[in-house]
């Protein structure tokens, strides 16, 4: 059966690279814009859910001072639900998401020097109603700082958001094209072997034997087009990171760095995806044209 | 071993291919099927063959109601039926032997039964010596010889035969004729639409009548009119 397979890409080669290739494209796209995702939620992980301030504790806050806080941020009828995070999480928070690759800013810190916080989803979202419960933390005892979801950080959202979506909608649809083009190119493999598939049903081989070999070749064209787009998110991933490592690079978008752990991760799902894709197309075709 | 009870089959709802027809052949017979062109005769092998489904009634083959049976069986089914052409259905880019061999490969049978059992078949057809020429090497009744091997070499109980000897001049379908008579002394089951007068009239066997989808006449030791 794997002959068999291998003899059917060969025969259709200019339409198993048109697939392959499409496969590819469309799956780098998808990679790219779950990259971009990871990035912006890496650098922007505080602000997640709807956190519009954060108020920032004294290290050296006492319990009746936190306590005072605490039940204000509960009283208050502005506010719909807040997060309390602590110095152990906010250090590993500053160690592995902001500054993964920088172990001598790192060493600099202990976490008894970093604040706890307070995360913020107030019930009204305008700029003034936020500003007025933001600011009323300010002068507490024992508060160090209020920061405000800036401008900028809604600024990076907005603009990858739109980037993402773009990169993500070109994605589905060329892997719709893709899933077409395997559909079509197992199609035409059906039809080279018709003679053979009604010799093959007149004699009794059994349905799968005469399907088999044909989504395995769509599954072939679906993983190998998956590669090929791993393989370019993988690179687009090591050019972004040597982009970073370069000096003249603003020190905020190293936030933006994706671990390698997170792109074997992606690649894993564009290998799925690309399989997906290739047994379904195949499926397709050998249902409506082998009639079996 | 084939029974059909009223078994009508309708073609896009207006065609009548068969009506009503009824029959019942036993085993080790051989049967022609005659008639005009498109008075039904391909329409029965086919539903034999469920290559096609009946409208209404019952066919059995080989005891079994084939109506019945679930669609991942029928494989196994078709194994049991050998089906010969007026046009072959050869594979023109394999040699005679890889033919015959490609049906017992595509129902998984050890090569080392295919190595045994290919040359013997071709052996019975009279092929021995033309096992590596292609189809278009052949004459018109050698290419049947292996039409009629490959059908044969999984040792069916049943053999349809769709007009066998429709392409070929007389003398070449006497031969045809005697080997498709060996298969049946065997013991297979042979069912066979003619339009071949002669053959009929000489081999005097039962004979089944299609006239517009009608079974017209059933007749033991039959000629062809």
């Amino acid at each position: 059966m794997a002959r068999e397979t291998l003899r059917n890409l060969r025969r259709n080669l200019t339409l198993t690279l048109a697939s392959i290739l499409t496969v590819a494209v469309s799956l780098s796209l998808l990679g790219i814009a779950l990259l971009l995702q990871r990035g912006v939620s890496n650098a922007t992980d505080r602000w997640q859910d709807g956190v519009e301030f954060i108020v920032f504790l004294e290290p050296e806050i006492t319990d009746n001072q936190l306590g005072l806080v605490q039940g204000e941020i509960e009283r208050s009828a502005a506010i719909e639900s807040y997060r309390y995070v602590d110095q152990e999480e906010s250090y590993r928070e500053f160690n592995e998401d902001f500054f993964p690759e920088n172990p001598e800013i790192t060493q600099l810190v202990t976490k008894e020097i970093i604040p706890p916080s307070y995360r913020i989803i107030p019930k009204q979202l305008s700029a003034e109603a936020i500003e007025i419960v933001a600011s009323g933390f300010e002068t507490k005892p024992g508060v160090k700082k209020v920061v405000r979801a800036t401008d900028e950080i809604q600024k990076i959202e907005k603009a990858t958001d739109v980037i993402r979506w773009i990169v993500l909608g070109a994605g589905v649809i060329l892997l719709g094209t893709g899933l077409l083009l395997i559909l079509n190119t197992i199609r035409m493999a059906i039809f080279a072997r018709r003679r053979e598939i009604e010799v093959m049903k007149l004699v009794g081989a059994s349905n799968s034997f005469i399907l088999v070999p044909f989504m395995l070749e769509g599954t072939f064209q679906g993983l190998v087009g998956a590669a090929l787009g791993t393989a370019s998110v993988y690179g687009a991933n090591r050019a972004f990171e040597e982009w970073l490592a370069s000096d003249n690079v603003l020190n905020i978008l190293q936030s933006f760095a994706v671990g390698a752990g997170d792109v074997w991760e992606i690649g894993g799902l564009l290998l799925l995806v690309g399989a997906l894709v290739g047994s379904v197309g195949s499926a397709i075709a050998a249902f409506r044209f082998l009639d079996a | 071993m084939i029974k059909l009870e009223s078994v009508t089959k309708v073609y896009k709802g207006e065609v009548l291919a068969l009506h009503q027809a009824s029959c019942d052949i036993q085993k080790g017979e051989f049967v022609f099927l005659v008639g005009q062109s498109g008075s039904g005769k391909s329409t029965f092998l086919r539903l034999l063959n469920k290559e096609e489904e009946p409208d209404n009634g019952k066919i059995f083959v080989a005891g079994k109601d084939i109506a019945r049976l679930r669609r991942w069986r029928v494989p196994q089914m078709r194994r049991q039926i050998g089906s010969i052409f007026q046009d072959f259905k050869l594979l023109p880019n394999k040699t005679v032997s890889q033919n015959v061999a490609f049906a017992l490969e595509v129902i998984g049978r050890p090569r080392h039964v295919i190595k045994t059992q290919v040359p013997a078949i071709l052996d019975l057809v009279g092929l021995q010596t033309k096992m590596n020429r292609f189809p278009h090497e052949l004459s018109g009744g050698e290419q049947q010889r292996v039409s009629i091997a490959r059908a044969f070499v999984n040792r069916p109980l049943i053999l349809l035969a769709d007009e066998p000897t429709g392409n070929l001049d007389p003398a070449t379908s006497v031969g045809i004729m005697r080997l498709l008579e060996r298969i049946n002394e065997i013991g297979t089951t042979v069912v066979m639409a003619t339009h071949d007068r002669g053959i009929v009239d000489t081999m005097r066997r039962r004979v089944i009548e299609l006239n517009n989808g009608e079974i017209v006449r059933d007749q033991a030791r039959g000629v062809y009119e």
